[in-house]
């Protein structure tokens, strides 16, 4: 079982960094704590996992969406 | 019987998680990626509880807690911003 979720997180990591679209890398990024937080669950450490579901998933999803907002949708390079 | 029930059932969940990667990686559009995270964040969801009332520990259960309020939170400003963005296509 934490094979496969670790492998979801590699997938969906590598997809974040090589998303042309940054509104898709973030929504990956998002993924990416969710599973990481049921990692750390996973791994017996709840009170990692809390903190990880809670700046992880909540705010850095909020201030990542709130820069994409003032600047530009895509990515130039 | 209930352990082999919870292990098969956390089991299935996985595979599910693993459904919703795929639709979240090829999705042609973002509302099919922000459905997919959705769908996703209810299963990761009902895997957290499933495993606290296996393991029967009440910290358990205060993830799934913290993470429906803050998950919620992160759901809401990406649908905003793409409610804002169909606006500006509309009026453009």
């Amino acid at each position: 079982m934490t094979v496969i979720l670790l492998v979801l997180v590699l997938i969906l990591s590598v997809y974040a960094l090589a998303a042309r679209d940054l509104l898709h890398g973030i929504i990956a990024l998002s993924a990416v704590s969710l599973l990481c937080a049921l990692m750390f669950y996973l791994l017996h450490a709840p009170d990692v996992a809390i903190t990880e579901a809670a700046v992880g998933a909540g705010i850095t999803t909020v201030v990542f969406i709130g820069v994409i907002r003032n600047t530009e949708r895509k990515d130039r390079g | 019987m209930s352990g082999m029930l919870f292990t098969s059932m956390q089991w299935f969940m996985v595979f599910c998680a693993v459904v919703c990667t795929v639709r979240l990686v090829l999705g042609p559009t973002a509302a099919d990626r922000l459905v997919a995270l959705n769908v996703m964040s209810g299963i990761v969801l009902a895997f957290l509880v499933l495993r606290g009332v296996q393991q029967g520990r009440h910290i358990y259960l205060d993830v799934a807690l913290v993470y429906d309020i803050f998950g919620f939170l992160g759901f809401l400003a990406i649908a905003r911003f793409l409610k804002d963005r169909l606006e500006h296509e509309e009026e453009s």
